[in-house]
């Protein structure tokens, strides 16, 4: 999850920032008064950005000051060096090219354009430090573990909503209704630290050199402010040591004890009790509800009928839960030798890790399903979409079991923070991700050509769909966790070796 | 030491005592002498009668063999014999109920595990069969005690060189038919085993009165020489061989290799632990120690050589050879999201234990190793001893056979590993067998009775800990097996303070 994951971010925020450029530098040929209310509107939010988003997602810092408390560093070599490493990020180089395309905006006139040239290196300056403040009191304040990963996850949820809601912004008509907000919001940030830098140069364009120059003066006066702070914290974090959470106690065996003694459903028990309980896999199920809901928010957007958005939601979720375990030995690490001493059967072993996926996968497929019918209000379609959803579900677990077993590849660390990388990097990972993907939709093609059926003929192809998808998910299933049974039967010694060294 | 025989039974115990003392094979580890004060004394002269002696596993006798001890202790601390000579391991002074595990072997379908040479008086009047192994050795306990006990009621001067010349698993298991063993609950099977002693004591007694005492020590060893092993149904290529003092085997490693990529971590690994050895693999870091435990326990595959428990091969064989074992391996994770409880819960029910056997062993195992308020508590909370105490918890909890412990001291506190030590000696003469792997010289030295020296991945010397100490302290002999130390030249810098 964590390749794909990173992979798509990447491409997406790529995406996004050289949209965003070719937006800025198009500004060139807009009026001064247009360009300048966009350009400090969106500035603002830039920088708040930069100051906001850093506290939900920054408290697992690599290049925390407190990593460096014992190489005996003097604070202002820290400071400084810190600071030109926090210049290399991603949302920093973003930063650096919108910096450069509003040098282009301003490119009206000698005077707009050395400002802006002289406005770019102070927005860089500000958005760095900003960032790296916010992170170093992010990890002062939010330190439990509950509380960065509910910081993650809205964050991730935040992130994914952009695009739909950028092109929902993008349908508004902005000449006649978004310009005249844009102005009102404008000349209010227009004096704030935040907006300050992005009009300086606007200001100078338009001709009020008298109110370019303060507004510089308040944007320096910022970086300063903000440097002063980075070098206060980075002095106090030097001899401040980690503080730890607070320990948690249990009572009793939770779900140990309402499960019976036996090798496979004692695996279930861990397996549910893991999915409860670490970050990383908690991380991944909170993700689950939030790709159906871009996909309906774009498919909206694109017009399409609600009774298509029915089919969308319910299955998606139902192939991630499935696809969740697709990794899960790569997740146990080197914990999985209590399974090779114990001699465990490679069935019960595929079985339990099954176990949640199932118990949240089946009851979500039948009550999402009849939902999904009955919101859009075309009930015979239920039979369909709960086919199709046990399909998914049901094939992605039989892939997972397979490929858990077989093809392993790195994963985060127990313990690591789930928005962590694999500290072992290998490109398998990606293969492996996407090709069983594939699979899985692949081996859910019938279904999904039944349910094209149905809606075009008669509602008695949906009774198909559901029967031929029940049994192409249990074949799938069956056959899945036979062959993932036998390679860890086989194999697990050189699956256990495979977990050490990664 | 005079032989008085108004106090047969304190000459008796005593001079059983001294000659376990006599053999050294006993650890140096002095229990500490409870000061009694003299009423005590008056207690002694209560006369018990031997076959009380031999009934000891029946709970009752065990405080009265207690109180004797320590008053037999007195004695010998008045008559200024040397602190060592008498090692007795002290009853359990806490007053908490200091339960160690049950350490119930499992009945096994198995014929061959009879184990041969543990001084069976007489083979045609054994009745109990070869089908429990442990009770035969109880009854070989008990028998060996009626020997050495019954000899000595008459002539104790001359029992005792006979005495002494007893093989070393003897002596042990004198020892530990005189031990209080109220610190272990008799572990294998209470219940059946009080009768086929019945059975076996008065055929003892009646041999033992009747054999003159100096062939006593022959009739012994000649018992163990002539006993050949059962055949075992599963005939393996493997011949059973004997050790040098004739105890069974419970691992055996041939030629065990393992390269990765250029180097060789192992190196044709040859070791044989015997039953109830508490086995110590020692070498300097990088020795292929974790990489040869790792392989016996079958973590790792190993690139050519066998490993077999009690004749299972743990690479053809797993079901029966991994059942016997019970591993705690170094290095590697535990399922730290899980609480204490649930880890062993989880640990046990792995291994096929049942959900109420296996909640009552980890409060057996809690109250054992001191963690009772950590159970609810998640192992990635715990601090580092802790984490071990509770993987070595999870590693017992289905009473294995064969204990594979890798640096179990390793970030122990002492009074933790005192915990640990007396639980694995506990175990160990209940007729289990630990192979441990350790740094610490001294700890080997003290605990184990058998040592192996490992240096790049070969053994250098093996055997009882004296032969492979040769004399000098273990330390020595390892560092002076391992090349010797280099003296550290340079690092003049490190003198002079740059700041």
């Amino acid at each position: 999850m964590q390749l794909v994951g990173m992979v798509l971010a990447l491409l997406y925020s790529v995406v996004l920032a050289a949209v965003v450029t070719y937006g800025i530098g198009a500004l060139r040929s807009e009026t001064v008064d247009v360009a300048r209310a966009i350009m400090i509107v969106f500035g603002s939010v830039i920088i708040l950005g930069f100051l906001v988003l850093p506290l939900v997602f920054g408290a697992d810092d690599s290049i925390d000051p407190r990593r460096f408390s014992l190489f005996g560093l003097s604070t202002r070599s820290l400071t400084l060096g810190l600071a030109v490493a926090g210049a290399v990020s991603v949302p920093a180089l973003a930063v650096t090219a919108f910096a450069i395309a509003q040098v282009v905006t301003w490119n009206r006139g000698p005077l707009p354009v050395l400002l802006a040239i002289l406005a770019a290196v102070i927005i860089i300056a500000t958005c760095v430090l900003a960032s790296r403040v916010s992170t170093v009191v992010a990890s002062l304040f939010i330190v439990s573990r509950r509380a960065r990963d509910a910081a993650g996850v809205a964050l991730l949820i935040v992130v994914a909503l952009a695009a739909p809601l950028i092109a929902l912004l993008a349908t508004i008509d902005w000449q006649s209704r978004g310009l005249p907000i844009a102005r009102r919001v404008a000349s209010a940030l227009t004096w704030t630290p935040l907006g300050a830098i992005w009009s300086v140069p606007a200001d100078a364009a338009d001709g009020h050199i008298e109110t370019a120059m303060p507004k510089l003066a308040i944007a320096l006066a910022f970086v300063a402010v903000l440097w002063l702070a980075w070098r206060l914290l980075v002095a106090k974090l030097l001899v401040t040591p980690t503080s730890h959470a607070g320990r948690v106690g249990y009572t009793g065996l939770g779900w140990f004890e309402r499960l019976p003694a036996t090798p496979m459903w004692v695996v279930a028990a861990r397996s549910l009790t893991y999915w409860s309980r670490d970050s990383r896999y908690r991380v991944a199920l909170a993700v689950v509800p939030v790709v159906p809901i871009i996909m309906i928010l774009t498919l909206i957007i694109a017009g399409v009928p609600a009774s298509t958005i029915a089919w969308v939601p319910v299955p998606v979720m139902c192939l991630f839960i499935g696809w969740a375990v697709h990794n899960d030995v790569a997740h146990d690490n080197s914990a999985f030798w209590l399974h090779v001493s114990s001699n465990i059967s490679g069935r019960d072993d595929r079985l339990g890790r099954l176990a949640p996926a199932l118990f949240l996968g089946l009851p979500l497929a039948l009550v999402g399903g009849t939902l999904s019918g009955l919101i859009v209000g075309a009930p015979e379609i239920i039979p369909a979409v709960i086919g199709l959803s046990v399909c998914v579900l049901l094939v992605a677990l039989g892939v997972s079991s397979l490929i858990s077993a077989g093809f392993p590849y790195a994963a985060v660390h127990p313990g690591d923070s789930p928005f962590a990388q694999p500290q072992a990097a290998g490109s398998a990972g990606s293969v492996v991700q996407t090709l069983s993907f594939i699979g899985i939709i692949v081996a859910t093609a019938p279904v999904i050509a039944l349910a094209i059926i149905g809606s075009m003929s008669a509602p008695f192809w949906y009774w198909i769909a559901l029967a031929v998808g029940l049994g192409i998910g249990l074949v799938v299933l069956y056959f899945g966790v036979l062959a993932g049974a036998r390679i860890v039967s086989r194999r697990a010694p050189e699956l256990l070796a495979f977990t050490v060294q990664n | 030491m005079d032989t008085e025989v108004e106090e047969p039974l304190t000459d008796a115990v005593a001079d059983a005592v001294e000659d376990v003392a006599a053999q050294d094979v006993v650890d140096d580890e002095v229990a500490v002498a409870t000061e009694e004060s003299s009423p005590e004394t008056v207690e002694i002269e209560e006369t018990v009668e031997i076959e009380e002696i031999v009934q000891f596993e029946e709970t009752v006798e065990i405080e009265e063999i207690v109180q004797i001890e320590e008053t037999v202790r007195i004695d010998r601390a008045d008559d200024t014999q040397p602190a060592n000579a008498v090692t007795v391991i002290e009853p359990p002074t806490t007053t908490s109920r200091f339960s160690l595990p049950r350490l119930t072997l499992p009945r096994l379908t198995m014929p061959k595990l009879s184990i041969p040479g543990l001084g069976r008086r007489t083979e045609p009047a054994e009745p109990v069969a070869a089908a429990e192994p442990v009770e035969v050795t109880e009854s070989t306990e008990v028998t060996a005690s009626t020997e050495v006990a019954e000899p000595e009621l008459a002539e104790p001067e001359v029992a005792e060189p006979a005495a002494v010349d007893l093989a070393d698993d003897e002596v042990i298991e004198i020892e530990a038919a005189l031990e209080p063993e109220a610190d272990s609950e008799p572990e294998p099977e209470p219940e059946p085993e009080p009768e086929p002693d019945a059975d076996v004591e008065p055929e003892a007694e009646a041999e033992a009165n009747e054999k003159p005492e100096t062939t006593t020590d022959d009739e012994v060893v000649e018992a163990e020489i002539v006993e050949e092993p059962a055949p075992s149904p599963k005939s393996k290529s493997v011949t059973k061989k004997k050790s040098r003092t004739g105890a069974d085997i419970v691992l055996r490693v041939e030629g065990l290799t393992k390269r990765f990529d250029e180097t060789i971590a192992v190196d044709s690994i040859d070791l044989e632990v015997p039953v109830g050895a508490f086995y110590g693999i020692v070498g300097p870091n990088g020795a292929g120690k974790t990489t040869t435990l790792s392989m016996i326990t079958g973590l790792l595959r190993p690139d050519s050589g066998t490993v077999t428990v009690h004749d299972a091969d743990v690479w053809s064989d797993p079901v029966v050879a991994k059942r016997n074992m019970g591993v705690l391996p170094d290095r590697l994770r535990l399922f730290d999201r899980l609480t204490g409880a649930q880890l062993l819960h989880y640990a046990g029910v792995l291994r096929g234990l049942d959900g109420p056997t296996v909640r009552e062993r980890t409060a057996d195992l809690a109250s054992a190793f001191a963690l009772e308020d950590a159970l609810g508590r998640l192992v990635n909370d715990y601090s580092a001893g802790m984490t071990k105490k509770i993987a070595l918890a999870a590693a017992m909890i289905h009473s294995p056979r064969l204990l594979v412990l890798d640096e179990p001291f390793e970030s122990v506190d002492p009074v933790s590993a005192a915990t640990v030590t007396d639980i694995l000696k506990a175990y160990v003469k209940a007729g289990g067998t630990v192979l441990l792997s350790s740094h610490s010289m001294d700890l080997v030295q003290r605990i184990c009775d058998h040592v192996a020296v490992v240096v790049e991945g070969q053994v250098l010397a093996d055997g009882t800990v004296d032969e492979v100490r040769d004399g000098q302290s273990l330390e020595e002999r390892f560092v002076a097996l391992a090349g010797g130390r280099k003296t550290v030249e340079g690092l003049e810098w490190l003198h002079s303070f740059s700041d």
